[in-house]
């Protein structure tokens, strides 16, 4: 029970995370715009809430003296994890924090770099919050606003850090994965066949296979061709 | 969670300035009046804006910066490199083509940054990324860094393999066109950073810093104190003025001028040229009959004289007639010492002292009582230059004294008439089947071996004015006790 309230708040830490990034990634680019810095904004709040709410859990967890052996290493195992995630976190956010100088909106002289997007991050943002549809209800110079509540929460989140370590004493170097290299290959996530990428490598990965089969048949046919004309010889002779 | 590392030495990147300006022109290529003008690329049945031409760019930066088109197109390239700009039909080729070969422009969060670099975390998410993508299907440096990362950051590896899930399925909630441009870029990103073999690292630097460059240091009292202190220092260093010491130079290649090989030319023929090893042969280390040209040499400075093997030979022969041979060996034999075995440094000191510096030694040298007592001094603890001051005097000594007199004596006169100027060399042209004559020369190992017998034969031989003072002495010794008998 405390372990699968632990992974199901970790899980949607991480989730929250991966959003994040996928966010940040588009700061200075064409799909970038107002919505996406609000989208920025919530998302990190919640994200912040649920490291919070992480950090108190696996706290009281890994001090209470009752714990079993194995539940103990799942349990670091479990704080590794979280405590990775809030440094890829606080990495997004101080680059958020960058970007955001860098690409202030709505200076008519600083353009968005093109790069290609098009469309909006709305779905993601809509994942990362767990609702249906995102709604937008800030301001028009939320860019500027947000950048000093951005580092405020950046200081937050390293004193967080810094308190975690000084509190919890786990050495990470002797957390064993659970997982081997590759597992990533045997979930059961199906890869869109539409995608374009794909198409075209697998295209020239059948080619190839094709070129190698026909040279093989063509091999041994003339193999075969071979050892019939010796033994004609043989035999005439 | 990674440990906060202490300050201990070289942790710093260094100062990369050309990025802020990089950043700075890629803003105003963005511009829709005066940057480049953007094409839409068209990828199996998705159409994706916001491509440029090679030869757009080359044109934008030739007339923005005003340069000359090779720098423009070097300057683009160096964009391309690192990867600001990525090619969208060659990923791999990180070059700028100044044709119509497509390029895009990448993401800020993708720009090179001064003060970190690439995570190996992030490189292990989008290799698990990738793997999950196309189905295990992996470049082999690309599995290479997969398995190292798997051992090296083995702690994180559970979270390297959610985060890699859960970034993938939020990359599933944006638009097919833009999910393969995301992808262009990140690969883009992932090439500039973890090079592929064969493939340059632009980015590389080099070692660490020790100072931070992002630093805001205050000017302590100290620090202020310390530079003035330096400038006082320098302002006493002695200084010779630019007149005296180009005067110098010039007198110096005045002088020198027809003795260089590469500005006068040189005679017989230049071996390197005309393939004839006569020069070598004519200016051999210890040749019988030198040039003329070398033996004029010796005239110019006494640093001349001593540094020529066949001129130190000379000047021998001439000493010897003086009476202060002695001199010169000890001279080189300080040399031997200085440079030779350095195993050996007691042994030879002790040989030296014996043969030269001790009281009644066979080969006294006439240093002054006080460089004999630093000297002897120095000899109790010998090593390599525990014979300088005595060598410096002698140095002098035979320069001031000896140098002189040698010049107009008639040894070094001899010498310069039995000087061979050599003839300018015919070129030996070789017929179509020609075989020319290889001549090689004599190994090293049997050259020193030589040296050293000469040298043998030369320490047998010496007669010095001790040896025959104290032969003199002997043979006066038993007339003189015979009569008190």
């Amino acid at each position: 029970m405390v372990k699968e309230e632990c992974k199901a708040l970790l899980d949607a830490l991480n989730k929250v995370t991966a959003c994040y990034r996928h966010m940040v990634l588009t700061i200075g680019g064409t799909s970038d715009s107002q919505n996406l810095r609000e989208e920025l904004k919530k998302t990190r709040q919640k994200a912040q809430e649920l490291a919070v709410a992480n950090r108190n859990k696996l706290t009281t967890v890994l001090k209470d003296k009752t714990v079993s052996k194995e539940d103990k290493a799942e349990f670091e195992r479990l704080w590794v994890i979280f405590s990775t995630c809030l440094e890829i976190l606080e990495i997004d956010m101080r680059r958020a924090l960058e970007l955001g100088h860098e690409f202030p909106l709505n200076v008519p002289k600083k353009h968005l770099i093109q790069t290609g997007m098009s469309g909006g991050t709305s779905g993601v943002a809509a994942r990362a919050m767990s609702v249906q549809n995102m709604k937008y209800e800030a301001e028009h110079n939320i860019d500027v606003v947000d950048l000093k509540d951005l580092e405020n929460e950046i200081n937050q989140v390293g004193e967080m850090m810094y308190e975690m370590e000084m509190k919890v004493n786990v050495p990470q170097w002797t957390v064993e994965a659970k997982q081997d290299p590759g597992a990533e290959l045997k979930s059961t996530i199906s890869v869109g066949a539409s995608s374009i990428g794909m198409i075209s490598v697998e295209e020239n990965k059948s080619f190839c296979d094709i070129s190698k089969v026909l040279a093989g048949i063509i091999f041994t046919a003339v193999l075969l061709i071979a050892i019939v004309l010796a033994v004609c010889v043989v035999k005439l002779s | 969670m990674t440990v906060t590392r202490l300050d201990q030495g070289q942790r710093y990147r260094p100062r990369m300035a050309f990025l802020k300006k990089i950043e700075t022109l890629m803003m105003e290529m963005q511009n829709p009046d005066t940057g480049i003008k953007t094409q839409t690329q068209t990828v199996m049945i998705a159409n994706i804006p916001h491509a440029v031409t090679g030869v757009d760019i080359m044109q934008w930066i030739l007339q923005r910066l005003q340069i000359t088109a090779e720098e423009a197109l070097h300057l683009g390239d160096l964009f391309v490199k690192y990867g600001y700009i990525y090619p969208l039909q060659e990923p791999k080729n990180l070059t700028l083509k100044a044709d119509g070969s497509l390029y895009r422009f990448q993401t800020p969060y993708f720009w090179p940054v001064q003060s970190w670099a690439a995570d190996d975390t992030d490189y292990a998410i989008y290799l698990a990324k990738k793997n999950i993508k196309r189905k295990g299907i992996l470049e082999e440096y690309e599995k290479e860094h997969y398995s190292m990362l798997n051992q090296k950051i083995n702690y994180k590896w559970d979270f390297v393999i959610m985060q890699a899930k859960e970034q993938y399925k939020a990359g599933k909630e944006r638009k097919k066109e833009d999910r393969y441009a995301l992808d262009c870029q990140e690969r883009a990103y992932w090439l500039v950073n973890r090079t592929p073999p064969g493939m340059l690292d632009v980015l590389e630097y080099g070692l660490d810093r020790v100072t931070d460059p992002n630093e805001n240091k205050k000017n302590t009292m100290e620090f202020y104190r310390r530079e003035i202190m330096y400038y006082q220092q320098a302002i006493m260093k002695t200084r010779v003025k630019s007149s005296v010491s180009l005067g110098g130079v010039v007198k110096y290649s005045e002088q020198f001028l027809s003795n260089d090989p590469i500005l006068s030319g040189c005679l017989p023929s230049n071996p390197w040229i005309s393939d004839d090893p006569e020069f070598w042969d004519l200016n051999a280390k210890l040749v019988e009959v030198p040039t003329r040209m070398r033996v004029e040499r010796w005239a110019f400075n006494f640093s001349e004289l001593i540094r020529d093997p066949k001129g130190r030979q000379n000047f021998q022969l001439f000493l010897k007639k003086e009476f202060s041979g002695e001199n010169l060996g000890f001279w080189e034999a300080c040399e031997d010492l200085k440079y030779g075995d350095q195993s050996k440094v007691k042994e030879k000191a002790e040989e030296i002292y014996k043969l030269f510096l001790a009281p009644g030694a066979r080969r006294w040298i006439n240093i002054d009582g006080k460089t004999m007592g630093i000297t002897v001094k120095g000899l109790e603890h010998p090593h390599r230059y525990v014979l300088d001051a005595a060598q410096t005097h002698i140095y002098m000594l035979m320069k001031k004294d000896s140098y002189g007199r040698y010049l107009k004596s008639p040894i070094y006169k001899e010498m310069l008439a039995k000087a061979v100027v050599p003839q300018e060399g015919v070129k030996k042209s070789t017929g179509l089947f020609g075989r020319r004559h290889l001549r090689s020369s004599p190994s090293p190992i049997i050259l020193r071996q030589q040296e050293e017998e000469a040298k043998a034969r030369e320490a047998a031989n010496t007669v010095d004015i001790t040896q025959v003072m104290s032969k003199l002495d002997r043979r006066n010794q038993p007339q003189k006790e015979a009569p008190p008998k």
